[in-house]
């Protein structure tokens, strides 16, 4: 009787232990699709900013072709080139923002501005990111997590190369 | 962007009633978001229910116990977690703010018991402890719920990502850079005057590095003064002072705010030789911002505030006569000493709360991208959901 009773009392712990296991590993990929949301919603709005810019007179009509390519390739690649992407958007914007605090007239400065905060918030959004993916990472390495299969079907998260770029 | 009116949540995890940094941080914070429209409410312990501002919610007394080298006034318990747990159901709220969540207090009990959107900020920077590794396996399940973290400068992000293995983004605690501004000269602190501010009894606070150095001092700038301002009892010091050098001293008590504005603005310059266990230097913040001449220690907190010595001279910590040769040196070149406190001056307004508070809240604004809101976690345990989806 006492060792049935032991037996049960384990098995409770264990099961309880699992699903604590398991809720903790869903929290994790929820917040990185938080976090992932919200990055790629800043990266859009940083798309539709370098197409103003490559709209504007402010650009030259060469980065302006340079910028517009950018900006359409990034909103519409696809998971794969996305990377690839953010990075070329980033090095066309980058260069503009150089020669644009030589000489940029009262519009084009604040759209400039914008730029560079909406880039500020970026880069905060990227490091939150990758903190969530690499937690997420860390608990899915759990021995009881991998054998009882408790990721379910969830892909494991990954960050971009471009992340690492931008820091 | 402060416009979107939010319901926040803010967990102070020592008591209200006793002075300290977290709390004036959480004070001035709260009372910033409510100045732009937000209900906010603030979980605290207190001793005195009847003394706290009406934006403040009481979680029971503090428990003193030894923590990082101080008594910390924390709060836990059952009944503890049963308030913080009614605090959040009533709470509604958007968002839940929690500082210090790594400290065994009602804001980890609150980062346990919530679900949701939650930002942490964590103040302390404290040297390797390898008991935090003892403990980390049981903070790390609650610290990674968090979906953002803030830490209050580089040093307690260093101290994180090495105890907690997880980063942050820094932004730094806030001063009213305004009310220091304004401070009015006053001719009895003017002059070759070094001024101090702070529990001048603490030995990690340095005054004796200043009282050792002021014998050097003396002999280069015969007319100097020293005024410590700051709660305590100086007898013992006063005490310990040479009797030639005593007369140089005044000890002005606990000031005002005003009188701190005016203080500031006046003395010649202002010395911090603390000799570690500072996370941001607030203080520091508030004489640049009253355009004060600053010496500083160089601990690393200190060090990056002052941006490597930009915006005031550093000297080697625990060095009484570097101290002693920065101070002359600054009382001998007048146009220095200026350009160094307007240098200071100008720099101290990214730490005014204008500023400071709109970057807290684009911290809120990220956490907050999935539109849930706080939530008790038991209602949503995977296996509370399944008992209910059952009884469907």
């Amino acid at each position: 009787m006492k060792t049935t009773l032991a037996v049960a009392l384990v098995i409770l712990i264990a099961l309880w232990y699992l699903s604590f296991l398991a809720t903790r590993l869903d929290r994790l990929h929820h917040r990185v699709e938080t976090s992932w949301a919200n990055l790629d919603g800043l990266l859009q709005r940083r798309a539709a900013i370098a197409l103003e810019i490559a709209y504007s007179d402010f650009a030259d009509p060469a980065s302006s072709l340079l910028l517009t390519s950018a900006a359409y390739q990034a909103r519409e690649a696809r998971v794969q080139d996305r990377s690839a992407a953010e990075m070329a958007l980033s090095g066309a914007l980058g260069l503009l923002i150089v020669d644009g605090a030589i000489h940029a007239n009262e519009g084009e400065a604040s759209l400039l501005n914008e730029l560079s905060a909406l880039m500020a918030k970026i880069s905060i959004a990227i490091a939150i990111h990758t903190d969530a993916v690499s937690s997420t990472q860390m608990v899915r390495k759990k021995f009881a997590i991998r054998l009882f299969r408790l990721a379910g079907t969830a892909p494991l998260p990954v960050t971009y190369a471009f992340e690492f770029d931008a820091i | 962007m402060l416009k979107e009116k939010l319901a926040i949540g803010i967990v102070c995890p020592y008591g209200w009633d006793t002075p300290g940094g977290v709390q004036n941080h959480v004070r001035d914070l709260a009372e910033f978001l409510i100045s732009a429209g937000h209900r906010v409410s603030v979980l605290a312990p207190a001793i005195d229910e009847f003394q706290l501002p009406p934006y403040v919610v009481n979680a029971g007394k503090p428990i003193s116990i030894p923590y990082n080298g101080a008594v910390a006034r924390v709060l836990f318990g059952p009944i503890a977690f049963a308030r913080v747990r009614q605090w959040i159901q009533n709470g509604e709220f958007d968002i839940l703010h929690l500082h210090e969540p790594a400290i065994p207090s009602i804001s980890l009990l609150a980062c346990w018991a919530a679900e949701g959107p939650m930002v942490g900020t964590f103040h302390a920077a404290a040297k390797h402890q390898k008991v935090i590794y003892a403990i980390g396996p049981i903070l790390e399940p609650a610290i990674e719920k968090l979906s953002a973290r803030i830490a209050v400068s580089e040093a307690a992000r260093l101290t994180l990502t090495n105890h907690l293995d997880t980063d942050a983004v820094v932004i730094t605690n806030g001063i009213y850079a305004k009310r220091y501004a304004n401070g009015v000269r006053r001719d009895k602190w003017s002059g070759n005057t070094i001024g101090f501010i702070g529990r001048f009894e603490e030995p990690r606070k340095g005054l004796q590095v200043l009282l050792d150095a002021l014998p050097i001092v003396a002999r280069f700038a015969s007319d100097v003064k020293v005024f410590v301002a700051g709660p305590g009892d100086p007898s013992e010091i006063e005490k310990s002072i040479d009797p030639e050098l005593r007369h140089r001293f005044e000890f002005l008590g606990k000031i005002s705010e005003a009188e701190k504005a005016d203080f500031i603005s006046s003395i010649g310059i202002y010395v911090a030789p603390n000799t570690g266990g500072e996370s941001f230097g607030i203080i520091l913040a508030e004489a640049l911002a009253g355009g004060a001449c600053v010496v500083a220690s160089d601990i690393p907190a200190f060090d990056s505030l002052l941006g490597g010595g930009e915006y005031g001279a550093l000297f080697a910590s625990e060095d009484s006569t570097d101290l002693a040769k920065t101070i002359i040196d600054l009382f001998r070149d007048e146009p220095k000493r200026k350009a160094l406190a307007r240098k200071g001056k100008d720099h101290a307004q990214i730490f005014d709360w204008e500023v400071v508070a709109q970057e807290i809240f684009s911290i809120y604004e990220m956490a907050m991208v999935g539109g849930e809101k706080i939530t008790l976690a038991s209602d949503s345990r995977s296996w509370n959901r399944f008992l209910t989806r059952d009884g469907r």
